[in-house]
């Protein structure tokens, strides 16, 4: 079953298409990452899901239902922006979140999960004594402290460090052991690419990415070079069947053509240069993005 | 329903345990009963300088009395009679010849008034005594820098009358002494009406007076203006704050917008229901305490707190949509006094409503929606008795215009309390209004 169909949403605000024919379904117990760039439509997605917003037209199921206010109750919702009653103490905001979420007190649960972030010695403390990454981290918190079966992250990452971010990633992947669905955007491919089961790129309101990335990569096929010369070569641009050249420093990445021979390619530099190294490999999420991003028309997928 | 009380619960701590609730809690009805807590305090601290006052009598016949009566007073009338200290200021009278150019005196007269040398002078026209004869020279003058406000000119107006009255007998050749009670004034006593009681005995009127007439009706439509002020205002604030600070989309991720808006309400009003016990408890210990229990218009007390509760949940779904609207504190300073109208109307017309509770203004006025509370409170706290209909009227208007703000309130909100950024547009309001 899907936790989540989207059939044909569109979303305008004025005469702007926030979110245009969007059609997504999102299996159960998987997680979902939504990339996209700024101002794609993913939070408007996002909060059509949550039912914050209506969609002008189409359909949003949750668990196979017609979406309606009951399924808000078994939805985690962590906002793009993050918002705490700044003078409310930490154990009692969290008691107050989780109890507006599923309807009843969640006193007991709260300290497990304090505990579990290493923040039990500020529970009494007021919100606005805590560090960004803290903020983060208890608005996490109220986010999963209901066990809800859908979480939904928006930027989840954003101002978090390498340390935090990996506990963050863990707690993710601890709650989809339980069972649960986690939807996250992100701006980082390269944790949407270790931890993503799908992915869904949306672009100017429309999906131009969907599946998991195996999928999504054999789309693009084994289309970039990437090599260590010893010197660095220039002009590699000239060369026939290459379309962009990525150049790294140390390594670089050249983008081949679909119909080019990327033996004949490495031949013809191996002939006035020495490489150290080569690969060849599938275009990254990364690159991926840069290319559909950086296109100024999109082609439906 | 558990989430809006959990939403409810949450605002009304916020507010209540704040240091400020309480301290304005304290201060409010010091602050709004500010000039007679101050009139009291400094009731005994008089200026006891002396008034040096010069007249100029064209008459001929004002101003040996004048300053006999200044004497007498300051013979008899200075002293406190228990504890023999000065409590009054005297006054100390002397009188001018008139010279030709009395424009060119008065003007002399005036720079020494100016200068402090003089507290003012009288001028007595030459027929104040029978002005009938000559009105354009028929009046007496007081010229000081605060004329109207001088304690001195109310003294004169009553010993100058006294005189006025005897030198208009002796002209008519009648002696003070054939008019017994000549000085002794009338006191017209403000009596309510008879009624007659359950074994028909016709009751006495019982006296009227100015804290049943005055005191009662402003004292409960301030009290009703209290409870908004704490109950309703800060909703527009708190609205505005939790949007920018993006708590509302947190919110909204669990309850909807309108059981978002009606948590806040409700905790609006508990604060107001928190302070309207503390004050009207308060207020009926202290008044039978001091005897006056006869004085609490126990009868309006239920129309008072039902149109309280109807004001806070109309200005509260007024307030909570108007600060989703703001975008920040500007916006939602000028915002509040739209906001304010339904309050600050029937405090304009306060007392032309509490003069005539009846006339076709303040009834109609009572039953205009938005005003209804306040005035109509108002008006029934007074001793007169307003027609049983119009507060049932006036309630039937309050509670159909509350749903109709409530409902145009929710669909503001919903609209715009994620829209960061939009401009503060009347046109705006009324498009998320009328299309949602």
């Amino acid at each position: 079953m899907d936790a989540i169909s989207l059939k044909h949403i569109t979303k305008t605000f004025d005469s702007f298409t926030a979110v245009n024919v969007l059609s997504l379904s999102v299996p159960s117990g998987s997680i979902y990452g939504f990339i996209g760039p700024n101002g794609s439509g993913k939070t408007t997605t996002i909060r059509m899901i949550m039912n914050i917003f209506h969609p002008d037209s189409g359909s949003i199921e949750i668990f196979g239902e017609a979406r309606k206010e009951a399924h808000t109750d078994r939805i985690g919702y962590l906002p793009e922006e993050r918002g705490l009653y700044k003078k409310m103490k930490v154990r009692e905001l969290l008691q107050f979140y989780g109890a507006i979420k599923c309807g009843h007190s969640v006193t007991a649960d709260v300290d497990l999960w304090l505990e579990k972030f290493d923040l039990s010695s500020w529970a009494n403390k007021k919100v606005e004594a805590l560090s960004k990454g803290m903020s983060q981290k208890v608005q996490f918190i109220a986010t999963v402290i209901t066990k809800p079966d859908l979480v939904i992250l928006d930027e989840p990452f954003s101002g978090l460090d390498p340390v935090n971010t990996n506990n963050l990633l863990d707690a993710i992947l601890e709650l989809q052991k339980e069972g649960a669905t986690i939807i996250f955007s992100t701006h980082d491919m390269a944790t949407a690419e270790k931890v993503c089961d799908y992915i869904f790129m949306i672009h100017k309101g429309e999906k131009v990415l969907d599946g998991t990335l195996n999928d999504i990569q054999e789309k693009y096929g084994n289309d970039t070079l990437r090599i260590r010369p010893e010197k660095k070569i220039a002009n590699l641009e000239a060369l026939k069947g290459i379309e962009k050249v990525h150049d790294f420093g140390q390594v670089q990445e050249l983008r081949i053509s679909q119909d080019a021979d990327h033996q004949a390619i490495l031949q013809t530099i191996m002939k006035s240069n020495r490489i150290l190294s080569f690969e060849l490999m599938k275009p990254s999420l990364h690159d991926i993005f840069v290319r559909i991003a950086g296109t100024k028309e999109v082609d439906h997928v | 329903m558990y989430k809006v009380l959990r939403l409810t619960l949450r605002e009304y701590l916020a507010a209540v345990k704040t240091k400020g609730f309480i301290i304005g809690l304290l201060l409010a009805p010091v602050l709004m009963s500010g000039g007679i807590i101050a009139s009291v305090l400094l009731r005994d601290h008089v200026d006891t300088r002396e008034r040096n006052i010069a007249i100029i009598d064209e008459s001929g016949q004002m101003a040996d009395f004048l300053i006999a009566a200044a004497d007498a007073r300051h013979e008899n009338d200075l002293l406190d009679p228990e504890t023999g200290e000065q409590n009054k200021p005297a006054y100390s009278l002397f009188s001018l010849a008139p010279e030709d150019d009395i424009i060119s005196q008065m003007n002399v007269l005036s720079d020494r008034v100016r200068s402090g040398e003089l507290h003012a002078f009288i001028h007595v026209e030459s027929a104040a005594v029978q002005p009938s004869l000559d009105p354009e020279h028929g009046s007496i003058n007081y010229h000081a820098e605060s004329a109207a406000l001088d304690d001195v000119r109310g003294w004169i107006r009553g010993v100058a009358n006294d005189q006025l009255r005897r030198l208009r007998l002796q002209n008519a050749g009648i002696g003070e002494n054939q008019v017994p009670d000549l000085f002794n004034w009338a006191r017209i006593e403000p009596k309510g009406l008879l009624s007659m009681d359950d074994s028909g005995e016709i009751v006495d009127a019982e006296a009227s007076n100015e804290i049943q007439a005055i005191a009662a009706p402003i004292g409960m439509v301030f009290l009703m203006f209290m409870m908004a002020m704490m109950g309703a205002m800060p909703q527009l604030s708190a609205v505005m704050e939790e949007k920018t600070q993006r708590i509302a989309e947190v919110l909204l991720g669990s309850i909807t917008p309108f059981q978002f808006m009606l948590g806040k309400i409700l905790g609006g009003l508990a604060v107001a229901l928190t302070s309207t016990l503390v004050y009207v408890g308060g207020g009926i210990l202290f008044m039978q305490w001091r005897g006056l229990e006869s004085y609490i218009p126990y009868h309006v007390l239920p129309w008072f707190i039902v149109n309280s509760i109807f004001l806070i949940f109309m200005l509260g779904a007024m307030l909570t949509s108007l600060g989703s609207v703001a975008n920040d504190a500007k916006d939602a300073q000028s915002l509040s006094f739209p906001a304010m109208m339904p309050m600050m109307v029937p405090m304009f017309v306060l007392f032309p409503v509490l003069k005539e509770p009846l006339s076709s203004f303040a009834t109609w006025l009572s039953l205009i929606p938005p005003f209804t509370p306040m005035v109509m409170i108002l008006r029934l706290s007074t001793p007169v008795s307003i027609p049983s209909w119009q507060p049932w009227a006036g309630l039937v208007g309050v509670i159909l215009f509350t749903l109709l703000v409530v409902w145009a309130g929710s669909r503001i909100f919903r609209s715009a309390i994620l829209m960061q950024g939009v401009p503060l547009k009347f046109s705006n309001i009324l498009r998320w209004m009328t299309k949602g």
